[in-house]
């Protein structure tokens, strides 16, 4: 059964619509990735999932329990429950500045779960260890490089204990040599199962490690398919044009 | 210039010294919050409320404090009515002034620190599942310290300085025995007493800050 089921997702800014009727539904252990140029809607799309971008049509689904249906929203304590099945990584890292990196992590569970602290602890301390900052606990977001940022912002993330994580854009504040160990961390979450949607321009990245490639262009999905498929022969001539340009 | 001349003037200006800490204390540790509060109010979804605020610094911080002061001690009692419920102690008066003038300028000083926090901040704390209040509290508030604290720290010096408005309306402050001394002696020197106390207040107050700024470096 679908875990995320999107239907005809719509939203427009104004006169301009960024998401035109999108639908597609997100299985269980999927890793999708989100491809396609800038201003295509993927990010809009994966920022409407956790409502913070309200959409104009549409229904969206997780777990059973739809948050919007036809455009109409539930209610607010609903909607929080609902989405709060899942997790999100920034582009921008987004850590708490003033909080250390144990602090980043512990403190949210603390003030939503209702959790024994030395649960959130424990987790907190295995979660550093599998990103390789358990020396770091006591540091400043400020003194750690964009890598060990957006290591930090996973663990934040899987502090909740999601049952979906959302990538908006993962590297793409990185410098190139950074990029590496942040995906090293998403592989191995794929390796454990996770369920994943990554929207992201990293193209070996997504082939390695998504079972299926949505292609996003205008605010609609164009292409979707197995990557195998959709990176060697990909059938519309839009993915063809974005795909050659981005392979280069 | 004997040393006994030195201390006879001193000592009461040490104790007007001490009615401006008082008020300078009682103003700063009322007006901060008040202030946060307004710029709660200007920011309000709620239009009148945000207007009610928005109007309320715009003639706080475009009337001089000095005006102000003299309408609560020497104009409210003049009001028909109600003019003589509001006679107050003139120090609480003055209180009342300095605490309401200066909330309208910490307000727009914490207005602009949360301007300069990342949206990216309310974004994360929703995503985590925390409540307004949560957000609030314990992810902007600590942020918007630490970027207004050089501001307030400016506003603060200027603050003990104007306590000197005190002397305006007849409180009995440092620079008010300072004045005394100098007409009934013919001589300058406490002027320049009155100047090494205020100096000595701000040099303290800098350091104060100091020490604050240290411990929300956040490094």
């Amino acid at each position: 059964m679908a875990i995320i089921e999107i239907s005809n997702l719509k939203k427009s800014f104004g006169k301009l619509d960024v998401l035109k009727q999108i639908t597609f539904d997100v299985n269980k252990n999927d890793v999708i990735a989100v491809i396609g140029p800038s201003g295509s809607g993927k990010s809009t799309m994966l920022r409407s999932l956790v409502h913070l971008e309200e959409i104009n049509g549409g229904s969206i689904t997780i777990a059973g329990e739809a948050f919007v249906k036809d455009g109409v929203y539930a209610k607010p304590q609903d909607i929080k429950k609902i989405t709060s099945k899942m997790g999100m990584v920034f582009q921008h890292f987004n850590l708490f500045p003033h909080l250390t990196v144990k602090e980043n992590l512990e403190l949210p569970p603390k003030l939503v779960k209702n959790e024994p602290v030395t649960t959130i602890q424990q987790r907190s301390m295995e979660l550093l260890r599998k990103i390789g900052l358990t020396n770091h606990a006591h540091v400043y977001p400020a003194n750690l490089s964009g890598g060990q940022k957006q290591r930090v912002a996973i663990a934040r993330a899987l502090m909740m204990n999601p049952e979906i994580l959302l990538f908006d854009e993962p590297t793409s504040a990185l410098d190139p040599e950074l990029t590496g160990e942040v995906l090293e961390v998403i592989k191995a979450l794929a390796q454990e199962q996770m369920t994943m949607i990554v929207v992201t321009h990293e193209m070996g990245f997504a082939r390695e490690v998504a079972n299926r490639v949505i292609f996003m262009d205008n605010g609609e999905i164009i292409e979707t398919g197995h990557p195998s498929e959709l990176f060697t022969n990909p059938q519309n001539e839009r993915t063809k044009a974005f795909l050659s340009r981005s392979l280069k | 210039m004997s040393f006994e001349y030195f201390t006879s003037i001193l000592v009461p200006m040490l104790e007007g010294a001490q009615m401006t800490v008082l008020l300078f204390f009682i103003a700063i540790i009322v007006s901060v919050p008040l202030g946060f509060l307004l710029t709660l109010a200007v920011k309000s979804s709620f239009k009148l409320v945000s207007l009610l605020a928005q109007g309320y610094i715009y003639v706080m911080r475009g009337t001089p404090l000095l005006l102000q002061l003299l309408l609560i001690c020497f104009g409210l009692p003049m009001l028909p009515v109600v003019g003589e419920y509001l006679v107050f102690d003139r120090f609480v008066a003055a209180c009342i002034g300095f605490v309401l003038n200066y909330a309208a300028y910490f307000a727009e000083i914490f207005r602009g620190g949360l301007l300069a926090i990342d949206k990216g901040q309310y974004e994360a704390s929703k995503v985590l599942g925390l409540s307004k209040w949560q957000t609030t509290t314990r992810i902007i508030l600590p942020q918007m310290v630490r970027v207004t604290l050089p501001a307030i720290a400016n506003e603060s010096v200027t603050l003990v300085k104007d306590t000197a408005l005190l002397y305006a309306v007849a409180v009995p402050e440092l620079l008010h025995f300072a004045q005394t001394a100098v007409n009934r002696d013919f001589t300058i020197v406490p002027f320049f007493v009155a100047g090494m106390i205020y100096l000595v207040m701000t040099l303290f107050l800098t350091f104060i800050f100091k020490g604050i700024e240290r411990r929300y470096k956040f490094e």
